[in-house]
């Protein structure tokens, strides 16, 4: 636990600050630093750069009232551009300039920052702001803005220590301090170092051995090569990537149910492993769906922007959250390619950067145009749309076949209009007069009185019922499937022009069952009838162009064909039919399922119910009814008029309506026909409806209108704005299209700035365990400048000249003299590079949580080496806040990165060890230190299982050998002998243990039962336990769980 | 600690500049601190103005009762609803607000009235319902606040808005701020405890609530389990007894020591102090739990739940006791209070497994003198409508969210007693006088503290975060 309050911090920082601040000048220095006159001339003044030394003083004190956001700006000043703040920096020997003047101010009312802005200007921010002004107050655009340079390496005096070009960027800036770079690390401490960085796992002892009798030159670069080439490299890098892509296996939010997104994960890893160009990986993700001739491969990588938190809660306002969801896309984008913060410019223009609050929406944009809901679904497990089915090539070949077949039936059903002339004209002649209006399964002609609290009034014909809105009248029928043609017929009358009705629906709900079912709703006056797996992406709607008369009644009748299509959903008003508008025709899976299966009339779970409507003679039909049938059905006659009309009066277009009549009721085989025809696409539904769908990206056509939004508010829509770039980037060419394909195209561009140095420097912060560029979140105005900004360049430039080739590029760093350095620290380098900026020696930090854990389970032998696959629980799930069952046999045993990831209540070890939670994109963990984490590693029950397992699996080699059994313990944990002295003390403990299991054999035997792997039983219970108790300890020492 | 310093470092629990100055941000005297540094200057200045004003509360225990009690069943006393009970909800009282999607369809709205009796109590003469019978003897120790506002209209959202600032996720907790801020005043226990009641349904809790956000994870709250294991793996694995572990903390010390003779680093020396610490806290935690010391008199005051370990009772007489051992913010949450529907009979069971162990929690600190430096908050995340969601029958009906107003109240740590703040109108929809917003809680829950909600402050991805946004304001008519 931290110390207490900031007064007894200061008091016991103040030594430690002073030496660090006394090296304070490192901040400012450059990697070519030869050309600077620090050391030389100290005397004199070094010039101050803008991007550097001023813009992050003026950005962090003024640009909040002074700065790029019009909103927010004070006195008509803006400090960021040079022109709009000329008049306040110009200096004159006799009067200092205005800007000068106000900051160094006595009088509260002139000074600035003003004090109620609670900031404050320190010393040397006013020096360096008074010297910039003296020099002329030149400004340059922020430095990653400007393109990236391509410097020539800069000269160094120690001509033998670089091993590659970045050592002649990282020497060149020690030496320019006059210091000296560390010796070489050990080659037990490479490789164990090198097989982290690149696997993720601890090299086993024969990698070692192997390294270690290696004595050709390039042994170390073999080395490297066959790390980069082991399957366990693309995992390592998949576990940064989740990071990045807020990847969890449930939904997360407040109800955080599980989720099926796996698939994209291990797309991650396959990527990786292959080396996949970035380009492509980043084009992928973002729009593989718009490439040309798509894979399913490449539209599965677009889960990426689908991996955000997803809603549920019942009341929640859809649109609100689905804004949220763009908006996390759009903050994601900004984050993991552009380093840039974009969150801020949602409500208002960035106040540090130069992004407007419309450039935002304009990034929005491209991210608004999917057909999505903001809710999942709580009644159903239906994937929120737009998804890809997961289709093996087996099932795509099945689905390929059946809809072959479905066409060829529709086809003979087609022709048997023509073929079954001749049965007609003999149907004709031999007809009866009565209408035959066959497969009604259900009507309600309310003549019976009141339906619950739903009054029964006059009606169209007798009586009718008066809804309540809030009260459904429940039918006992209805519950078609996809496949089942059908109609429905009623009369309505509206009392007023309702924005939103539910006249009837088979639905368990609205939102909260992603209205899965049909229904026919009255929206903004018009009447609308859909067919849903989940709204709005599988589905269909049709709409009647014109608005329905209110306080007047209309006859409305639906029939449906059974084809899973728009065309075969029509509408009729009046026994004609009415003019549509096809709103989605989209229905891929089952429109069954979730509850409420049969018809209900009025109302709905949580929708607008039919207040104050009318609905009389509801009649349910389990086939399509033929035209004429509907307007017998409205007007009483047609039907039976025309079917007593003489054959001789027949207009053509009336026999035509009694052939339809004919086929649907009477001719046999057309019957069967629709008969075989509706069994084929019951087939269909049989072979797709149960393949597994995972949400992708796909555009909506046409596209959504964004709008700049009033503060960020998703219900405050401003001025229309279309997908674009913000103008302080390189400009989007022209030719590319104007969605997320033209998007990755810009941000891959070899001109784009942003996108290479943000993706080197995620790549060096894996290898040097922080970034050129310290906050990989942030290389905007407020995030830290490179401490190397011309080695950043020249990787950046190495990495898009390489084809973006992600390998190439981490071969060069671990191969790096800088990589190569001990992490052991000398006093003169403590004191010359306190904060190891300068890269004197090799970083050492704690492994990450993933590390840790697999770590153990590697040593002990447990760990389960598979590629992918669903996520599995270990026995860390069991425990978290929301508990659950864990895996019994490998799930135990997978590597950490397939532990399955609740949001809400995450693997608690993964938590504890600094883990990313996943609610947003995070491209840089913390790393602490508590008791906590000591109390996991000493007891949580799978590092002790892996403790005993490991023991057991030494003593079983070495048997009675107990220091070889001990030093081979340590050296699988931490990849070196122990020494003399280490070995004393493993042997002491051993023994001390040995002897205290002895005394007590049921306490070795109870330590013995801890965990799910078998105990060798040849070998005696407290030998076995006091080995285990050794493997505990090594677990926990310092070696096991830094890097170093 | 037994590690000697020899690596030239003094140790201050591994605060880097960097991390100083990070936490106090461009307000809390870290840049001031900077700049006299550097001119050697050893004014102390800087950290004085940082501490705005002496803080009132040395800690909080935060009673969150989660799902949002009723207000006007509880202490927002509504006649009118009782006269116009059954009949519409007025437009003009409504004006237009949005709804949930849960009750905002239906196409009648009825007022509901209280069923339940008010009285006026102590010499405060504060409003209570029946339903508190216990509250109402400590009416006069505690500040009732009618006229809490929030902006959300759902549970997952408002929760977090209460908790952390911020309804979407990714922002650090109050505890976890007040823990980055302050510190910790104690060695043996976390600075932030999270005690949630057991066997309670209703709407889910989340980890983030208590989660430390974009600030490091040693600030999150620590959840004590009702279980064996109060705090994950704090007991020894079975067959390792406290002999052994000693025994294993020893030769750990030992290899240790070594490494440090070796590295010279400074994380050798956290990791010792952090194992120490931890086999501490295997002690301290299992001490604060047992609760075999109190004496009898103490358990009856907070009712016979309190003998069962998990539930409310049990917790608020653990939060006294994490109180006592100096744990900075302790978080309970009860859930339960979301009464959609069968509110009449749900809200009285809420109240009788909560009401006499808030207040006994009050009087316990009182006699104890610690209420007066431990600020103790009670309430929701929003409050109920007063119309009825779905049917309202003579004894039965339910209430929706309702996120206009609501009631909480607050007791101890420098809150002035025996008041009410605020008022609603007749209808306890809107708020009729001295609305305090979510961030204005905030805001005054660290004024309490000695904080100045404007400078604790955190740099992430560019941008200065506060937990009270950038609005805000302490209500100082409620600060004594």
């Amino acid at each position: 636990m931290s110390s207490s309050r900031p007064v007894d911090i200061v008091l016991a920082t103040l030594i430690c600050l002073q030496t660090v601040l006394c090296g304070g000048s490192l901040c400012h220095a450059d990697d070519t630093a030869n050309e600077n006159t620090t050391k030389e001339n100290p005397s004199q003044e070094r010039p101050v750069q803008f991007s550097r030394d001023i813009r992050p003083i003026l950005s962090d004190k003024c640009f909040k009232c002074h700065g790029p956001d019009e909103g927010g700006r004070e006195a008509d000043l803006r400090l960021d551009r040079r022109d709009d703040a000329k008049h306040v920096l110009t200096f004159k020997q006799s009067k200092p300039s205005e800007l000068l003047q106000r900051v160094t101010s006595s009088d509260p009312d002139e000074r600035m920052p003003p004090a109620d802005s609670k900031l404050s200007l320190t010393r040397s921010e006013i020096e360096l702001l008074r010297r910039w002004i003296k020099q002329g107050a030149r400004y340059n655009k922020h430095w990653s803005l400007e393109s990236i340079q391509a410097g020539a390496l800069p000269k160094v005096k120690r001509a033998d220590w670089p091993k590659n070009e970045i050592d002649r960027f990282i020497l060149a800036r020690i030496e320019a301090e006059q210091l000296a770079p560390s010796p070489l690390a050990s080659r037990e401490k490479l490789i164990r170092r090198l097989s982290f960085d690149l696997t993720g796992l601890p090299p086993t002892l024969e990698e070692i051995d192997t390294f270690l009798a290696d004595k050709s030159s390039d042994a170390f670069a073999k080395l490297v090569d066959r790390m980069l080439a082991k399957e366990e490299f693309g995992e390592r890098m998949a576990v940064n990537w989740l990071d990045v892509a807020r990847y969890a296996d449930s939904y997360g939010y407040q109800q955080d149910r599980t989720r099926y997104v796996w698939p994209w994960r291990d797309w991650v890893i396959k990527a990786f492993n292959q080396n996949m160009p970035y380009s492509d990986f980043v084009t992928w993700q973002l729009a593989g769906d718009l490439l040309p001739n798509a894979t399913d491969e490449q539209i599965l990588a677009t889960t990426f922007n689908r991996l955000h938190s997803q809603k549920v809660e019942g009341g929640s306002t859809p649109e609100e959250f689905r804004v949220e969801y763009v908006a996390d896309r759009t903050h994601t984008f900004g984050t993991a390619f552009l380093g840039l913060t974009l969150e801020c410019c949602r409500c208002h223009d960035h106040k540090y950067d130069p992004v407007t609050q419309k450039e935002y929406y304009q990034f929005f944009a491209f991210f608004n145009n999917i057909d999505e809901a903001g809710l999942y679904s709580w009644y159903t497990s239906s994937v929120p749309t737009p998804t890809l089915r997961m289709a093996n090539d087996a099932t795509k070949a099945k689905m390929a076949d059946v809809e072959d077949r479905i066409a060829a039936e529709e086809k003979k059903l087609q022709a048997l209009t023509e073929e079954r002339q001749p049965a007609f004209q003999k149907w004709l002649t031999a007809r009866g007069a009565k209408p035959d209006i066959s497969g009604r399964i259900a009507h309600l002609d309310f003549e019976d009185g009141n339906q619950g609290a739903n009054v029964v009034v006059p009606g169209r014909i007798g009586q009718a019922v008066r809804l309540t809105g809030d009260d459904a009248i429940g039918m006992k029928v209805g519950n078609f499937r996809r496949s089942d043609p059908f109609s429905v017929a009623l009369w309505i009358n509206t009392p007023d022009v309702k924005e939103r009705a539910v006249v009837f629906h088979r639905s368990k709900s609205w939102t909260d069952a992603g209205s899965r079912g049909y229904q026919l709703l009255i929206e903004e006056g018009r009447l609308s009838f859909s067919l849903v797996h989940f709204w709005p992406g599988n589905a269909i709607r049709v709409r009647t162009r014109d608005r329905i008369p209110t306080d007047k009644w209309l006859h409305f009748t639906v029939a449906y064909d059974g084809s899973s299509t728009a065309a075969g959903v029509r509408l009729f008003i009046n026994g004609k039919p009415a003019p549509t508008r096809v709103v989605r025709d989209n229905l891929y899976k089952n429109m069954t399922g979730g509850g409420g299966d049969n018809i209900s009339i009025g109302a709905r779970n949580r929708d607008r119910g039919f207040a104050r409507g009318l609905v009389d003679e509801f009649q349910v039909f389990n086939r399509q009814l033929a035209p004429i049938e509907i307007s017998q059905l409205h007007d009483g006659h047609s039907l039976a008029d025309l079917l007593k009309q003489s054959n001789d009066t027949l207009s053509k277009d009336q026999s035509a309506s009694l052939l339809r009549y004919y086929l649907a009721t009477s001719d046999a085989e057309y019957r069967k026909q629709l008969a075989a025809l509706r069994s084929v696409r019951e087939e269909r539904s049989k072979t797709v409806d149960g393949i597994t769908e995972i949400m992708v990206m796909k555009e909506l056509d046409p596209p959504r209108q964004t709008h700049r939004l009033k503060r960020g508010a998703y219900d405050a829509p401003l001025e229309p704005v279309t997908a674009a770039t913000p103008v302080s980037l390189p400009p989007f060419p022209s030719d590319l299209p104007g969605n997320r394909l033209g998007l990755a195209r810009w941000l891959t561009d070899p001109g784009n700035p942003l996108a290479a140095r943000v993706a080197v420097n995620r790549y060096w912060q894996l290898c040097f365990g922080r970034g050129l560029v310290q906050t990989p979140e942030d290389f905007g105005s407020q995030g830290q400048p490179p401490t190397h900004p011309r080695l950043l360049d020249w990787l950046s430039r190495r990495f898009i000249e390489s084809g973006w080739d992600v390998k190439a590029i981490l071969r060069l760093m671990v191969t790096s003299a800088a990589y190569r350095q001990t992490s052991i620290t000398s006093p003169q380098l403590q004191k010359g590079d306190p904060d190891n900026r300068l890269l004197t020696r090799s970083p050492r930090y704690r492994l990450q949580a993933e590390m840790i854990r697999d770590n153990a389970m590697a040593a002990s032998g447990l760990l389960v080496k598979r590629v992918g696959g669903p996520p599995v629980r270990p026995y860390e799930v069991a425990v978290s806040f929301k508990p659950l069952t864990r895996d019994k046999g490998e799930g135990l045993y997978r590597r950490s990165l397939y532990t399955f990831w609740k949001r809400t209540a995450p693997a608690p070890v993964m938590m504890s060890l600094d883990a990313a939670k996943r609610e947003v994109c995070v491209v840089k963990r913390e790393r602490t230190a508590s008791p906590l984490q000591a109390l996991v590693l000493l007891n949580d029950p799978q590092f002790v299982e892996a403790a005993r397992v490991l023991g057991q699996r030494m003593l079983k080699k070495h048997g009675t050998d107990i220091d070889s059994a001990a030093a081979e313990m340590f050296r699988v944990l931490t990849s070196r002998q122990p020494s003399p002295a280490e070995r004393k003390i493993l042997r002491k403990l051993y023994d001390e243990q040995l002897q205290d299991f002895q005394k007590d054999v049921a306490k070795a035997e109870r330590l013995l039962k801890v965990g799910d792997a078998p105990r060798d039983s040849s070998i005696a219970a407290p030998r076995l336990a006091a080995a285990a108790v050794l493997a505990s300890v090594l677990m926990n020492f310092d070696e096991s769980v830094m890097k170093r | 600690m037994k590690s000697p310093i020899c690596t030239g470092f003094e140790s201050t629990a591994g605060l880097t500049r960097r991390r100083f100055l990070d936490r106090f941000g461009m307000g809390l005297g870290g840049i001031a601190l900077s700049d006299l540094l550097q001119s050697g200057d050893a004014r102390a200045g800087g950290v004085d103005s940082a501490q705005t004003l002496a803080p009132k509360a040395r800690r909080v225990i935060y009673l969150f009762q989660s799902g949002a009690p009723s207000q006007m069943d509880l202490f927002d006393h509504k006649p009118v609803l009782n006269e116009k009970h059954g009949t519409e909800l007025p437009d003009e009282i409504r004006q237009g607000q949005r709804l949930t999607a849960m009750s905002g369809n239906q196409s009648s709205l009825p007022l509901a009235g209280s069923p339940f009796k008010f009285q006026q109590h102590g010499e405060s003469g504060a409003w209570l319902s029946d339903l508190l019978p216990h509250t109402a003897k400590v009416a006069d120790d505690l500040c009732f606040i009618q006229s809490m506002y929030t902006e959300a209209i759902n549970h997952g959202p408002a929760v977090t808005f209460l908790q952390t600032g911020s309804q979407f996720p990714g922002r650090p907790s109050m505890g976890a701020w007040l823990n980055y801020g302050l510190g910790t005043d104690n060695e043996n226990l976390p600075a932030f405890v999270v005690l949630v009641t057991k066997n309670k349904g209703g709407q889910p809790l989340i980890s983030r609530l208590w989660g430390s956000g974009f600030l490091a994870s040693e600030h999150q709250g620590v959840r004590f389990r009702s279980g064996k294991d109060p705090v994950l793996y704090l007991s020894n694995p079975d067959g390792i007894d406290s002999g052994t572990r000693r025994r294993m903390l020893d030769r750990l010390g030992e290899l240790h020591q070594l490494q440090l003779k070796r590295t010279a680093d400074r994380a050798v020396e956290e990791r010792i102090s952090q194992y120490e610490l931890a086999f501490k806290m295997q002690k301290s935690i299992p001490d604060v739990i047992d609760m075999s010391d109190e004496p009898e008199s103490v358990l009856k005051e907070y009712g016979d739940d309190v003998r069962n370990p998990g539930t409310y009772a049990a917790n608020c007489l653990l939060a006294r006791r994490l109180a006592e051992r100096g744990v900075r913010f302790i978080q309970l949450y009860h859930q339960g209070w979301d009464q959609h529907g069968n509110l009449p009979a749900g809200i009285a069971t809420q109240c009788r497994e909560t009401d006499q162990a808030s207040a006994a929690l009050i009087n316990d600190l009182k006699r104890r003198g610690l209420l007066k430096d431990t600020l103790v908050v009670w309430g929701g995340e929003f409050g109920r409508t007063n119309y009825c969601q779905g049917k309202l029958t003579k004894t039965n009906f339910g209430r929706d969210h309702h996120p206009r107003c609501f009631s909480m109240w607050m007791a101890g740590g420098g809150v002035k007693p025996g008041i009410t703040y605020g008022q609603t109108d007749a209808y306890s929809y809107n708020i009729a006088e001295n609305p305090v917003h979510v961030h204005d809680l905030q805001a005054t829950i660290l004024h309490l503290l000695g904080i100045d909600h404007e400078r604790l402050t955190f740099k992430h991805q560019g941008r200065w975060y506060r937990l009270t946004d950038v609005h805000g304001r302490v209500v100082d008519d409620i600060v004594a």
